[in-house]
């Protein structure tokens, strides 16, 4: 065989290898995970029946968690304290006709930050619940 | 081997060509020399490379710290000298070009086996994602190699030759 041909054949198989580990490195690097914290949301309406999403999510606040819920809808107002809620799943909570609203819990505990704020953490369990005021 | 006065300078002055070559690119991440020069001198100065590389790998340790990548270092540089000495009979700039590139390329490959041995249990898997997580600087490392060789081949060896003949 030709030095040249050997030369040539050198190059070509220094570029496969190249190539070969361009190809390793997209299929073997670390991926982020989808969907990589499971949350429960679950609506209690008014007639306290409760109907429950599980969800996986990479959502890092409330609010686009209930997006991804499939079959979840809401609506709200916004305000400068972020969206009020006031009606979920076809269901709207008017205080001033019913004295009725839309309240959040997170773990069993009262939600203390509005839907924009609220962290979603892994193994969270949301509960909105339809509530009227004594 | 025995070593003499003059020996014993030209191995100080080639640990000190790799060295200030390493401190001058030490901002270029994976661009270096020190490839180059290893390859040039166990082709060029015979059995000297045997005490220039644990020399060079001790001088590191003293001025880095002996972490994790010094370990790496103790056997790298050894295989470097190994497939050179293998392929001596090479002698095109394309041809040690490639060998350098190559070198590059599998650095990383190389040095990732020092974690099989830090963990019995898991220490393949870990070998295995430390590479592949550092592929697209071992391309930059091969290809850097692959010009340097190519580019500075030529007139270094051209002076290596010239201090042959001058019995050095």
């Amino acid at each position: 065989m030709s030095t040249n041909k050997k030369k040539i054949i050198g190059i070509v198989a220094f570029v496969l290898v190249i190539a070969a580990m361009v190809t390793a490195f997209f299929v073997f690097r670390d991926k982020p995970v989808k969907g990589s914290k499971s949350v429960v949301i679950s609506v209690v309406d008014a007639d306290a029946k409760t109907t429950v999403y599980e969800l996986k999510t990479d959502a890092s606040f409330l609010k686009q968690a209930m997006e991804e819920a499939k079959g979840l809808t809401f609506s709200g107002t916004e305000s400068q304290y972020g969206t009020m809620v006031d009606t979920v799943n076809g269901i709207r909570a008017d205080y001033n006709k019913d004295k009725a609203y839309w309240s959040f819990y997170v773990n069993d505990e009262y939600c203390a930050n509005g839907i924009e704020t609220q962290v979603v953490n892994d193994g969270d369990k949301f509960k909105i619940v339809y509530t009227k005021a004594e | 081997m025995k070593l003499v006065a003059k020996d014993i300078t030209i191995i100080a002055m080639m640990i000190a060509i790799i060295e200030v070559c390493k401190i001058v690119l030490a901002n270029v991440p994976n661009i270096e020399l020190t490839s180059f020069f290893i390859i040039i001198f166990t082709l060029y100065m015979g059995k000297r490379i045997l005490v220039v590389i644990p020399a060079f790998i001790l001088i590191e340790g003293l001025m880095f710290g002996f972490s994790i990548w010094w370990v790496m270092y103790l056997y790298v540089w050894p295989i470097l000298v190994l497939l050179t000495y293998i392929f001596r009979k090479m002698k095109s700039a394309v041809s040690f070009s490639i060998l350098s590139g190559v070198f590059g390329l599998m650095f990383g490959f190389l040095c990732s086996w020092v974690y099989i041995f830090l963990d019995i249990k898991n220490g393949t898997s870990m070998a295995f994602a430390w590479w592949i997580s550092g592929i697209p600087w071992d391309i930059v490392h091969g290809i850097g190699n692959f010009f340097i060789m190519l580019v500075l081949y030529h007139p270094i060896t051209h002076v290596m030759k010239k201090l042959r003949m001058e019995k050095m």
